[in-house]
């Protein structure tokens, strides 16, 4: 037999290939950063019209109005052509973008989520919008101060803001009644939540539990920033590069204590946060098995279409502001996607990018897109706008999550936090919430589980980025 | 049975029976394996709220046929089906080749290193495609093939398994079956196109079958190769629909009933070829 | 003479290997020889940083990590789950089909049928047949606590199912091709010799289709230790990572953490697992497969 040789063989030949690529592997490579710069005027120079590539990453529903803006934009003027790229989902897109950073197919705009900002930068790749806004002019302070300080890191803005949610508290008015409570008037914090859930249940007005809790570690995230906590140090990794969580604290004790006993005493049945049952909770609400779900504002426009259908005559959905740690010293954070400019691209392609970028965010442009989608306005200007007035005088519920974007103060806690390996810290919530809810972990060992694997998933990546 | 036998009354019905129950069984093991096809045709013909309520629906009796329309132009069909016949045509042929080829060799040749090869093409069995993707993203660039059909196949043209599948095939054929076919004037080209492939032709087909699924059902390297939509494939396609899951499900499994369509064509078609040789008893030299 | 007959045989046999070898060592080895590479190093979460040699540090800590050890075990007991199930199940098909019946073929397409559908689609039957909210379990009174999917004594289960519904059409196909080498003469000669239908099926096809359920054995098991599109559609590894097989883990691991090089350390060991698992399998299975007749 001649197995044994052959493994062997295999060891000796891949150590050998490994030695020989370590030559060629340990050549330096060279970075250029000379700090960021903005080529504003490469576009006057150029040949017109300059061809952009925007990589999106929204689902179907929402390319429809992502394609009407580029063919207004396109219209309005003739130095620019924008061409959209669907990339089918953030995490697609980002893969793929990481990938084009070798084989050099990248696009001039890319949207990214929330999450992936640090990465995004780690790459170097970014041309930041703060840079073309200072080389233009451009003021960012009519933009939601929120918006603003969530894509700020080290005093550099980044991104350029675009899709923007935020979590909501999406209930049955009609359980509401059931129980006796009034339906106008939603819990406001986790204390109100057992309450309500407890009267609820008492009255029988759910099949499953009252509360339907998708283990979305952001939800979390929000929870304690509504309570005023940061979620990682150094600023929530503003001031610099977070090394650690912050979270095993009482916020943060506070937010898995009550979770914990919801779900224990049959008041919350958790729901998974991804794959084909990411909207079980939200279904659940449908067919009356919960009366109450944290959600995005994002799935406001399906929801509603889903309920609107008639087959649900004991649903009247109601929408308040997502519930957190007590007492309320912050408020929710920014969440959906960000746009950004590459500095891979040509000169003129940058101030093309630009251009296009600084109009998409014109109150005109933000208003549209937040009819059409269920975005929040990212501008104050935007949200005065008639048209947008008129609309959410129509579907108050719509205004819930721009609304709570603007309560509270605006502190380092409720510009959310800025990690690397946002995945990994994530995993680390989620796996202990399930801890919690499938396997009856107490609580404070969950918390401090989550803090000490979102520690090392952090230290792990910064090693990693030297 | 012999003919000369006269069946009693009692004989014939436990013959009936017994055909019927082979029936009742044959049919109650078809129904379990097709209802969740069944189930998911069904949805997609129902209303969103339609597939969540309970009790669910097992017949539609409204059916929607919008949902096929919207599952149509949202996924971009007619360019990404073009695409993905192309690319997985290429990569079906290929691989049926290139098995045969090697499996040819490894089973009615003898060369040094014969074992350890067979190993070697064993072990790219064993590398999982999603470790080997952003190697081969460069690899593909590098070889100027980025954005084109040949970078959607190339790296698929040869499997381990092919080759594998096919030799265990020219296995069991009878041994002499080589000799005899020597003795006649008969080269190894001809043997092999003449005699050896012809009567393995159920795992041919099964290769076929199973490289053609294979390269239909591609994702994340098409994605991943491909500039924009003018050479997507149609699992992008249907991934871009499941965005809408909660809205539209519906919409989501008429577009999985759409990507499923041409393969249960190609599966009757094969079934055909498939049936004859599994009934004709080719094998039996 | 004859050794010149013999070298053309040898040049024959490796021109026919040649275009395999060719796509091979571009696309599979070359890869893998630059995990192993990679696995040397810390490496950057994105190319054109600079990466840390760290020796065989990191295959130490990635494989004596828990996650990597429950990883594993939960790779082995996915296999155990789905191979000897799916293939038991469609010899049974394949048996009940190969009959001179009216109609025969129409069962057999049926049994054939779910070749025709893919990973991702069966995961969106299956999301949907399991779903607590919408799906049938809760019509048919089969409920779990917590549902199915997100259950951890269950999860892993319901992905096994789903896998080998999917991959039943196939293993129909793959048997039945099988069959076909059983001759119906023998099993005619064994009916005259009284044997039953049972000691027909275990002592006269079975031996003959040993072939066959070898390489299903062999080529099954390695697909099983390569799951993937399940999993990450159904539960991402979860919960509690107990569906957390290898290939999803190093999927994660390389998208999420963007961590190449213990991304390749995962890779290096699923690929000498599978290898030595393959190896003992055909040490063990082919002295008992009869090829001749």
């Amino acid at each position: 037999m001649s197995f044994r040789r052959v493994l062997t063989g295999g060891v000796a030949i891949a150590l050998a290939v490994a030695g020989g690529l370590t030559a060629v592997g340990a050549a330096p490579t060279a970075a250029g950063a000379a700090g960021p710069s903005c080529p504003l005027k490469a576009l006057s120079k150029a040949s017109k019209p300059v061809q952009i590539t925007f990589w999106q990453s929204l689902p179907q529903a929402n390319l429809a109005a992502i394609n009407k803006l580029v063919a207004q934009f396109n219209a309005s003027q003739t130095d620019v052509k924008v061409n959209v790229v669907s990339q089918v989902s953030y995490d697609d897109t980002f893969t793929k973008y990481k990938a084009g950073l070798s084989s050099g197919d990248l696009p001039d705009i890319v949207m990214l989520q929330e999450t992936d900002q640090q990465q995004m930068i780690d790459t170097t790749t970014v041309l930041p919008s703060g840079a073309c806004a200072k080389a233009d002019k451009y003021s960012f302070s009519d933009f939601l101060p929120r918006v603003v300080s969530y894509y700020t890191v080290k005093g550099q803005m980044y991104a350029m803001p675009f899709n923007v949610s935020g979590p909501v508290l999406y209930y049955n008015k009609k359980s509401f009644t059931a129980a006796g409570l009034d339906p106008e008037k939603p819990p406001a914090s986790l204390d109100e939540l057992v309450a309500d859930a407890q009267k609820i249940k008492a009255a029988g007005a759910v099949s499953k539990a009252p509360l339907g809790l998708k283990t979305e570690p952001g939800f979390i995230e929000h929870m304690i920033a509504i309570g005023g906590s940061t979620f990682v140090n150094n600023d929530n990794g503003r001031k610099a590069r977070a090394t650690k969580s912050t979270f095993d604290n009482k916020t943060g004790r506070q937010v898995f204590q009550t979770l914990s006993t919801m779900v224990k005493n049959g008041l919350a049945e958790p729901t998974p946060d991804s794959g084909t049952g990411t909207f079980n909770d939200l279904i659940g609400i449908g067919n009356g098995q919960f009366a109450m779900a944290f959600d995005t504002s994002a799935s406001l426009g399906t929801i509603s279409q889903f309920l609107a259908t008639g087959a649900y005559p004991n649903v009247s959905l109601g929408v308040a502001p997502m519930v957190g740690a007590s007492p309320k010293k912050g408020g929710v954070l920014v969440s959906g996607g960000a746009l950004y400019m590459v500095n891979k691209s040509e000169p003129a392609k940058q101030a093309a990018a630009w251009k296009f970028l600084k109009w998409l965010d014109e109150p005109a442009q933000q208003t549209t897109w937040s009819i059409d989608t269920g975005y929040i306005p990212i501008r104050k200007a935007a949200a005065a706008t008639a048209a947008m007035q008129d609309y959410w005088a129509k579907n108050p519920a719509y205004k819930v999550a721009y609304d709570q974007l603007l309560s509270g103060p605006n502190t380092v806690a409720t510009a959310g936090s800025v990690i690397g390996n946002y995945k990994g810290v994530r995993d680390a919530v989620r796996d202990a919430e399930n801890s919690m809810f499938l396997q009856g972990k107490d609580p404070r060992a969950a918390l401090k589980d989550a803090a000490s694997n979102a520690n090392s998933a952090i230290s792990d990546y910064n090693s990693r980025v030297g | 049975m012999s003919g000369d036998r006269v069946s009693t009354r009692a004989d014939r019905r436990r013959r009936v029976l017994k055909t019927v129950g082979r029936y009742a069984l044959l049919t109650f093991l078809a129904v379990v394996v097709l209802f969740p096809i069944y189930i998911t045709v069904v949805s997609s013909l129902l209303t969103p709220a339609q597939i969540s309520r309970q009790p669910p629906t097992f017949f539609p009796t409204h059916p929607k046929f919008s949902s096929y329309s919207d599952a149509w132009s949202g996924a971009h069909f007619g360019t990404y089906l073009k695409n993905s016949f192309v690319v997985t045509i290429v990569i079906t042929v290929g691989q049926v080749v290139t098995a045969i080829l090697a499996g040819y060799a490894f089973a009615f040749l003898e060369f040094p290193f014969k074992r350890t090869l067979f190993v070697v093409f064993l072990a790219t069995l064993m590398v999982p495609f999603e470790v080997t993707i952003v190697t081969n993203l460069t690899t593909v660039s590098d070889l100027g093939m980025y954005d084109s059909y040949a970078g959607l196949a190339v790296p698929f043209l040869a499997t381990g398994f092919g080759a594998f599948l096919v030799r265990q095939a020219f296995l069991t054929l009878p041994r002499d079956l080589r000799d005899a076919a020597a003795l006649d004037g008969y080269g190894h080209w001809r043997f092999m196109t003449r005699v050896a492939v012809p009567l393995a032709r159920p795992a041919v087909a099964a290769l076929a079958v199973f490289a053609f699924l294979g390269a239909w059902n591609q994702y994340l390297w098409p994605l991943l190769v491909t500039k924009d939509d003018r050479l997507r494939t149609v699992q992008i396609g249907l991934r871009q629909l499941s965005g809408l899951a909660l809205g539209s499900p519906n919409v989501v499994y008429a577009g999985a009933v759409i990507a499923v369509v041409p393969l249960v064509i190609l599966l009757l078609f094969f079934q055909k070829h498939l049936v004859r040789g599994l009934t004709s008893g080719a094998v039996k030299g | 003479m004859k050794q010149a007959r013999r070298r053309r045989e040898h040049a024959l046999a490796y021109g026919l290997l040649a275009p395999a070898l060719v796509v091979f060592a571009l696309f599979v080895f070359f890869p893998l020889f630059k995990n192993v590479y990679l696995g040397f190093f810390k490496n950057p979460p994105f190319p054109g940083l600079p990466k840390k040699y760290v020796g065989f540090d990191q295959y130490r800590d990635v494989l004596t990590s828990r996650d990597f050890l429950e990883s594993l075990k939960t790779t082995a007991l996915f296999a155990l789950l789905t191979v000897p199930v799916g293939i038991a199940l469609g010899l049974g098909l394949a048996v009940v089909a190969h009959q001179q019946l009216k109609g025969i073929g129409i069962y057999r397409t049926i049994f054939s049928s779910t070749v025709a559908t893919s990973v991702a689609v069966a995961a969106v039957i299956f999301g949907t047949l399991l779903s607590p909210q919408v799906g049938l379990l809760p019509w048919l009174g089969l409920t779990t606590e917590p549902p199915i999917l997100q259950n951890t004594s269950w999860a892993l289960v319901a992905v096994a199912v789903t896998t080998v519904w999917q991959t039943l059409g196939l293993t129909f196909i793959l048997m039945s091709a099988g069959l076909q080498s059983v001759p119906d003469d023998l099993l005619e000669a064994a009916r005259v010799d009284g044997a039953g239908a049972w000691s027909r099926f275990w002592h006269v096809t079975l031996p003959l289709m040993s072939p066959t359920i070898f390489f299903a054995v062999v080529v099954g098991t390695i697909f099983a230790f390569q799951t993937f599109g399940q999993i990450d559609l159904l539960t991402q590894g979860g919960p509690l990572k107990k569906t957390n097989v290898l290939t999803y883990f190093i999927y994660t691991t390389l998208r999420n953490q963007s961590d190449p090089g213990k991304a390749a350390v995962l890779a290096v060991a699923l690929f000498f697992f599978t290898m030595l698992l393959a190896l003992a399998q055909i040490r063990l299975l082919e002295r008992r497969v009869s090829y001749e007749r």
